[in-house]
């Protein structure tokens, strides 16, 4: 073999190590669940509206059986995401659709909601502080985000609802909670990272693991930007 | 000698597989990567199935959708249909079904093809190793270059945090499981036969199977990667490892071949050593480098099986719902604590000792003397590998072990930088009032001196059951290892490679390239690591994604470092591929002028190493004592190996 046929082939087989790293990185390891970005309106410029859903079954990805959350974006769509972003300095009205089931707390104290306006929340129309999880369908999900001292249960459904959604996203003609509540997102612009902590991987030991740990699923940011 | 030291022994006369009517299926008889791959998919594909079969939502969690009895058979499964495509069972099949099994000749050139074959030629199994062991070093190493780039920042991410976590947990089991073998693998094998003037392995197969299991292994812990990687870290302790998803599995099953590779090595190794040593090869005239390979092969052999038991358990829990590693079913996290450090500990000397091994082996032809104190840096070698089994509980000092075993852990922790420090002082004697050659291969060796003396004293810091409180779990131990073992262990490689590639390839590396790479690689590698402690002892935990705003600027210019630290790297590459690949510049004959027997045979070396078993002489050190006596008579006469060893030649 002539020497330029093998400077050929040294080139050709860097060329698609390279190529190879590349994929790496961008086909998979930056593969990334889309920021949804919520901004105020013009005549209430300190406030912002979010609508989540949360749900059994996200459907559609990688792990269609996992539990998972959507956003609604600016043009009404729902998009599978964890990672909300929203302005500094603004109270942000959360509405959450709650799909999913429930069960007992490991943990009463996780049934406090904590760091949102008034320490409260409002459960489809009635204010509530805390929900007992020993009651009726329990606890299905918590919206935790420890730096924001922020933490929310979300109240789960009975799984032999006659509507009960399968696969996300779901409607608002399947069974579902509705929990509102409004949170102050400070004065320091920062990727603030929540977590559901009620150990819903199943499949997983203890409910942990899977969904538990993946961004996109159960957990994720609110990215505070200035 | 009663062993059968003839150039067929063990490897059979050529084949002819066609006058048995095997012709279509010759490609499988000879077999190759290629049909290796083939093997492997169907393998996993059956493998798959079966698990599905016979253990359909059989899972770690009752009404789990995963069934992981599908997947640890579709990944063991799949890694015999690889050795079955690889051809690696027609010797044992033959065996079995009466006939005489009978392989491809050994050609006095080898092709670049038979690289890519089950070879038992050990020449070809070095370069595999070579090759091999470097492709995953890189991998590796790129992996690391993706954990610098996320903590450029503590508020802006690169990677999500569970992809951060992935990443690492890739970068520590890549390069902790397959740089065990960096040195015994391309070194080990390709030289020791060489070295003890023997005309082939004890156990070819053996050999080759090695080195087959690392490929396997490397594929399916990169797997991991897409299918949600291992949150538990190279150290796979439980519950994380029980809650893992299935890559959590690949993390087993490639650590446990991996385990397998280093089992079979060692005890080919170990054999080799001790059976197959040349006339006149004693003891004390064994090259250091053969010292270290036979003491690193015992140490593998009384540490990776229980490694292996380890993996074993972990497969349980997780496949069929035993409960031996998770406290909340009625196990003890202990256990595997206990198992994975019986061996973690003792590998971080496997990983040292070939490193000191080989530095040793290189520093006199440089520095022209021979070895200062030889038998102390045996007796180093063989103090460490002893001690290395009373130390592994300092892993555990702050996992809520009984107090009263700190003390014992510390003072056996401690004494091992006795050892430690013969093999440092005995390279330093050897080093001093030498006439130094500043070789590139001398500038890496020296190097190895700088920075093991700073992970050297650092570990005997961490040691202290105090200092450990402290700084347990944070990047100062991370840097500490890190000057230990690729301020060492890495360091040592790039020497060795620089200076046996005339010998195994017949071709010099560019010398101004490597000692520009040298330079960016010494410079970018202190400058990446020294800071670290300070990182570490001001606080900044390992395996978290987000860390203090304060330490920005240190982590930062870390980052930086890491970067030229991977470009000199990759110059070094460049020169040994280019080299290689490209330009060819013809080393001529033992271009460093060692005494070694290995470089007594030319280029290329002889199909079967020796054409009459050599007698050894005396041992292949002494330079610069005026004694030009050759190191082995290569063509004894008559029966002058029996006159030597005073028995049967």
């Amino acid at each position: 073999m002539n020497k330029g046929a093998r400077i050929s082939i040294v080139l050709v087989s860097a060329a698609v190590a390279v190529g190879l790293i590349l994929f790496g990185i961008f086909g998979y390891l930056r593969t990334y669940p889309p920021t949804v970005v919520f901004t105020p309106s013009p005549t209430q410029p300190h406030t912002v509206d979010v609508t989540l859903q949360v749900e059994g079954a996200v459907g559609t990805g990688p792990h269609p059986n996992w539990v998972g959350w959507y956003a609604k974006d600016a043009q009404g769509k729902w998009v599978r995401t964890t990672l909300y972003q929203v302005p500094e300095k603004t109270y942000v009205h959360v509405t959450v659709y709650e799909y999913d089931s429930g069960g007992p707390l490991r943990n009463p104290y996780w049934g406090k909601i904590t760091g949102t306006v008034g320490n409260d929340a409002v459960l489809n129309g009635k204010k509530v502080s805390v929900l007992d999880a020993a009651e009726g369908n329990g606890i299905g999900h918590t919206m935790v985000a420890p730096a924001l001292n922020l933490s929310v249960p979300m109240w789960g459904l009975s799984g032999t609802e006659k509507t009960f959604c399968q696969s996300g996203p779901c409607t608002l003609a399947n069974a579902h909670n509705t929990e509102t509540f409004t949170f102050y997102t400070g004065n320091h612009p920062h990727n603030y990272r929540w977590q559901c902590f009620i150990p819903c991987g199943a499949g997983f030991l203890n409910g942990n693991g899977g969904p538990m740990a993946e961004t996109g699923y159960m957990a994720g940011f609110w990215k505070v930007v200035a | 000698m009663a062993i059968d030291m003839t150039p067929a022994a063990g490897v059979g006369s050529p084949t002819d597989l066609e006058a048995r009517g095997l012709k279509a299926a010759k490609p499988w008889f000879t077999g190759n990567m290629l049909t290796a791959f083939i093997g492997g998919a169907i393998g996993y594909a059956f493998g798959h199935w079966l698990g599905n079969a016979i253990a359909s939502n059989y899972s770690v969690v009752a009404d789990g959708a995963g069934n992981e009895v599908a997947i640890y058979l579709s990944l063991i499964i799949g890694c015999l249909g690889w050795f079955v495509g690889l051809g690696a069972l027609n010797y044992p099949i033959q065996k079995l079904l009466g006939l005489e099994p009978i392989d491809p000749p050994k050609s006095e050139k080898r092709s670049f093809w038979e690289h890519f074959t089950y070879s038992t030629d050990h020449k070809v199994v070095g370069v595999q190793y070579l090759f091999g062991m470097l492709l995953y070093f890189l991998v590796a190493g790129l992996l690391a270059l993706g954990i610098r780039t996320e903590l450029l920042s503590p508020v802006n991410h690169i990677w999500a945090p569970d992809t951060y976590i992935e990443i690492v947990g890739e970068h520590g089991t890549m390069m902790m499981m397959m740089m065990t073998s960096v040195i015994m693998g391309p070194f080990g094998n390709y030289l020791i036969p060489l070295m003890i003037g023997s005309k082939k392995m004890a156990f070819p197969r053996l050999e080759a199977t090695s080195f087959w299991f690392t490929v396997p292994s490397f594929f399916i812990l990169l797997s991991a990667l897409w299918q949600g990687g291992f949150q538990s870290g190279w150290t796979g302790y439980a519950p994380l490892s029980i809650q893992g998803g299935p890559g959590q599995s690949d993390y087993d099953v490639a650590f446990a071949l991996m385990a397998l590779s280093m089992v079979a090595a060692s005890i080919n190794m170990t054999a080799t050593i001790i059976n197959y040593r040349a006339p006149g090869m004693r003891w004390s005239r064994m090259p250091i480098l053969a010292w270290g390979m036979i003491t690193v092969a015992f140490t593998m052999l009384l540490s990776v099986p229980v490694l292996f038991d380890g993996l074993y358990v972990m497969s349980l829990d997780r496949g069929v719902r035993t409960a031996m590693l998770y406290a909340g079913h009625g196990g003890s996290s202990f256990l595997w604590e206990n198992l994975f450090w019986f061996f973690g500990h003792p590998e971080v000397y496997l990983l040292a000792l070939p490193g000191f091994a080989l530095t040793v082996e290189l520093l006199p032809v440089f520095a022209r003397k021979p070895i200062f104190a030889l038998k102390t840096s045996t007796a180093g070698l063989i103090g460490v590998a002893v001690l290395s089994f009373f130390v592994w509980q300092h892993h555990l000092f702050m996992s809520g072990m009984n107090p009263d075993m700190r003390p014992l852990f510390m003072l056996t922790t401690e004494l091992i930088s006795i050892p430690t420090g013969f093999l440092y002082l005995v390279a330093m004697g050897t080093v001093w009032r030498g006439k130094i050659r500043f070789e590139v291969p001398m500038l890496f060796l020296l190097a190895v001196f700088w920075n093991f003396l700073w992970g050297g004293v650092t570990g005997v810091y961490n040691s202290d059951v105090p200092v450990d409180a402290l700084v347990h779990g944070s990047f100062f131990v991370m840097a500490h290892f890190h000057f230990t073992i690729m301020g060492q262990l890495i360091f040592a490689v790039f020497a060795g490679v620089y200076y046996y590639v005339p010998l195994i390839f017949g071709i010099r590396l560019n010398d101004k390239l490597g000692k520009i790479s040298f330079w960016i690689i010494f410079v970018a590698f202190n400058s990446t690591f020294l800071p670290l402690f300070m990182i570490g002892l001001l606080g900044q935990p390992r395996r978290v994604f987000e860390y203090a705003l304060r330490l920005q600027h240190l982590n930062q210019w870390v980052s930086v470092s890491s970067y030229v630290l991977g470009f000199g790297i990759l110059l070094y590459v460049i020169n040994l591929i280019w080299s290689l690949a490209v330009t060819r510049t013809p080393a001529g004959p033992n271009p460093w002028e060692s005494r070694g027997l290995e470089w007594q045979v030319g280029y290329p070396v002889p199909r079967d190493n020796f054409e009459k078993v050599p007698v050894v002489l005396r041992d292949p050190y002494g330079y610069g004592t005026g004694d030009d006596t050759p190191v082995a008579d290569l063509n004894p006469v008559g029966d002058m190996a029996a006159v030597v060893t005073g028995g049967d030649a």
